[in-house]
């Protein structure tokens, strides 16, 4: 699904102490238009379950979780 | 100010007035003593970073509202009704303290400030102006405990990537699950933050000691804390408290998570299980000979940061100076006596806060990069991630010229066997 | 003349009396009726017993040594001081054996105790104007610190006219009349009225009464909070 995923913008949160990526995509959403996609590259496993939380409370929407070897990518859509 | 919104804030401020509370609002005789063993005055010698004067801004419309004096007489006490510069100066007081309660050491009186600043905070709240970023962390946290079931599986399937470097760090035996969870009955209860630098030492060291040891599926931190909100604070701590009920554990084990530690540990209450600090665990592992240290494995001169919600408000002190007095020959303190170390300037909330509170969280700290250097030391080690994020920025900023370093990590890179 | 001198030697002596009881005991029974925090907020590291580091804590005040010894060698000799004076002035209603340990005349010190908390007031009231404190302060630090000031100094003239220049007219046994009339509500000031120093202990009394009847409303409370405060400090 990803790769028909076009991101309007990628953070790149990799290896940032805690709660630094939350604030970071916090941030970066707001810097691109409604219905917009950032990519959001993070290496922690607590965003497997921040994210989703993240994402649920601010009401945005995660495209696609996708993990690698080394990185997980998250894609989200701002929805408001 | 708005009726509505006035009378909020009077009740909100009214329901922290609790014994304790009052009396330090009755009792500062505005002597000044603490203000220089405030951080951001000692570095920023302005008239408003004295703790007192912090306080005032809360005891001025305490004696408007809620005091005899200040209702007949406020000139007497400055009395200040609310206006539209209140919340400024709330924001201003309350965000420019860390809570590290060095001040509470110098007082004649012992009034902690951090207490007082707690109204500022929870007054904040109500008006909707504290820092945005505090409350979305806080919600994010509470969300994930009550959500918990949907989103287990990705966190079990995150911490499969890391059981590798598990195992680089510590060889398991047979039978040893490198990153346990759900493990009913286990001794130990490991609550992590979500970053993989947190869960990996920790659990190659546990892995180390052969404990019997599971995984918490929530961060340690609590924002509600941070952001001074009750409610907030007690859903995310209760998170952790059912889980360790459920799993039936003897021990919650905190990691290097300063508020986090302080909160559980004080604020929980009787629990059928203790709370402990990694520092703590990791000391007990090495006197009880669960496991080993090589020593001198780190080149040159280590100092220790104490983290203020661990050591002078936790009483975790003597434990990492006994850890490092294990790994290394060169170690030197900052200050004589470690509750006199200086916060790292960036606790209460404002490390959270990112690149918004940067420039005050540099400049407030020139005092702690001063004690650092002081030491010539070339490795600055520390127990809190809030601490290690300052610190790691405070470095570049001053060009400390130190490799900062977490305790726990320093441990499980110098496990050796028997 | 003479009536002002009688309002403020008894009447005003009783109503400030009866503000500083009935404030106490409120402004006391309020705060003990608000909710208990059951948070610890004690400080580490932890030393024991607990009970004795608190007095240490509260009456001899360590952690200010360390900070700011200038300022903890006058606070010492102050509250010193004050507690000697308090002594004493039980003393001209009555004297009792126990205070007689070592052995004076009424008032310890030979005027030297008036003369230190003097000293030390002032240094507390001129370090109110240094530039860090200045900014802490507000009315009431300063009001207290004069009310205090005049108190000492007309107290500590007629202790000083008595013990340094063997000044006659008005004598222990005579104050000893003035206050126990007025504690067996039977006001007699005829004794310390006539004399050319009465002047002194009608505005002493004065400006004593003044302090009283602010003592509960002020910050003076901190007398009272300093033992629990210090106590959940300590843990």
């Amino acid at each position: 699904m990803s790769e028909n995923i076009k991101a309007d913008k990628v953070l790149d949160l990799k290896g940032l102490p805690c709660p630094m990526p939350i604030v970071k995509i916090s941030k970066g959403i707001k810097e691109v238009e409604i219905n917009q996609v950032i990519q959001a590259i993070t290496t922690d496993p607590g965003s497997l379950t921040d994210f989703p939380a993240w994402a649920r409370t601010n009401g945005h929407e995660i495209l696609d979780t996708i993990q690698g070897d080394d990185t997980i990518t998250f894609y989200i859509k701002r929805v408001k | 100010m708005e009726t509505d919104l006035r009378e909020d804030l009077l009740k909100a401020f009214e329901g922290k007035l609790n014994q304790t509370i009052t009396m330090y609002l009755e009792t500062c005789s505005r002597c000044g003593i603490c203000t220089d063993s405030c951080h951001v005055y000692k570095s920023m010698p302005r008239p408003e970073y004295s703790p007192a004067a912090r306080a005032e801004v809360i005891r001025k419309l305490y004696k408007k509202y809620f005091k005899f004096q200040g209702k007949l007489l406020p000139a007497l006490g400055e009395a200040r009704s609310f206006d539209d510069t209140t919340l400024d100066d709330l924001n201003r007081a309350a965000y420019s303290c860390t809570g590290c309660r060095r001040c509470m050491t110098h007082c004649p009186f012992g009034i902690d400030t951090q207490q007082i600043m707690s109204i500022a905070k929870l007054m904040l709240v109500v008006a909707k102006e504290e820092p945005e970023i505090l409350s979305m962390l806080a919600d994010v946290s509470i969300s994930k405990g009550e959500s918990i079931d949907m989103i287990k599986q990705g966190f079990i399937d995150g911490l499969k990537r890391l059981e590798k470097d598990v195992v680089k760090k510590w060889k398991l035996e047979a039978g040893q699950i490198p990153i346990p969870t759900e493990v009913q009955g286990a001794d130990i209860l490991y609550v992590a933050l979500a970053g993989a630098h947190s869960i990996i030492p920790a659990a190659a060291v546990f892995n180390a000691a052969k404990e019997n040891w599971t995984l918490s599926f929530f961060e340690a931190v609590n924002f509600g804390a941070f952001v001074g909100d009750p409610a907030k604070t007690k859903l995310i701590m209760d998170r952790i408290i059912n889980e360790a009920k459920k799993l039936n554990v003897k021990e919650v084990c905190i990691c290097e998570c300063g508020t986090a530690f302080r909160v559980l540990k004080q604020m929980s209450g009787k629990q059928p299980f203790k709370v402990s600090s990694i520092t703590q665990v990791h000391e007990r592992y090495i006197k009880e000979n669960k496991i080993k240290v090589a020593k001198n494995q780190f080149n040159g001169v280590i100092t220790y940061h104490d983290p203020c919600q661990i050591a002078r408000n936790g009483g975790v002190m003597d434990e990492p100076r006994f850890i490092l007095s294990q790994l290394t020959d060169e170690f030197i303190d900052m200050a004589k006596r470690a509750e006199n170390n200086y916060c790292c300037g960036g606790g209460g909330g404002l490390v959270a806060m990112g690149e918004d509170s940067h420039d005050f969280r540099m400049k407030s700290a020139k005092v702690k990069a001063d004690q650092v250097k002081a030491t010539n030391a070339s490795l600055l080690v520390t127990a809190c991630e809030n601490c290690h994020s300052q610190l790691s920025d405070l470095n570049k900023y001053y060009n400390m010229g130190v490799e900062v370093k977490f305790l726990s990590s320093m441990v499980a890179d110098a496990l050796i066997h028997d | 003349m003479d009536t002002l001198n009688y309002i403020i030697l008894v009447p005003m002596v009783y109503l400030s009396s009866a503000i500083f009881i009935a404030g106490m005991i409120y402004r006391i029974t309020s705060i003990f009726k608000k909710p208990v925090l059951t948070i610890p907020l004690r400080i580490y590291p932890e030393k024991n017993p607990v009970w004795l580091y608190t007095l240490i804590d509260t009456f001899l005040m360590p952690q200010v040594f360390k900070a700011k010894p200038v300022m903890w060698y006058f606070l010492i000799i102050f509250h010193g001081s004050v507690f000697l004076l308090i002594i004493g002035h039980i003393e001209l209603i009555q004297m009792f054996d126990i205070f007689q340990i070592i052995e004076h005349d009424v008032f310890l010190g030979k005027g030297f105790i008036g003369l230190s908390l003097f000293v030390s007031l002032l240094y507390f009231l001129f370090r109110r104007f240094t530039p860090q404190a200045k900014h802490l302060s507000v009315l009431e630090d300063y009001i207290l610190l004069t009310l205090l000031l005049m108190t000492v100094i007309l107290g500590s003239e007629m202790d000083w006219a008595r013990t340094w220049f063997g000044f006659q007219e008005m004598t222990v046994e005579d104050y000893q009349t003035y206050l126990k009339s007025l504690l067996f509500f039977k006001p007699d000031i005829s004794d310390v009225t006539y004399s050319g120093h009465s002047f002194m202990l009608v505005f002493h009394v004065f400006f004593a009464n003044l302090f009283i009847m602010f003592f509960p409303f002020s910050k003076m409370m901190h007398a009272i909070f300093t033992i629990p405060l210090n106590k959940i400090r300590r843990g």
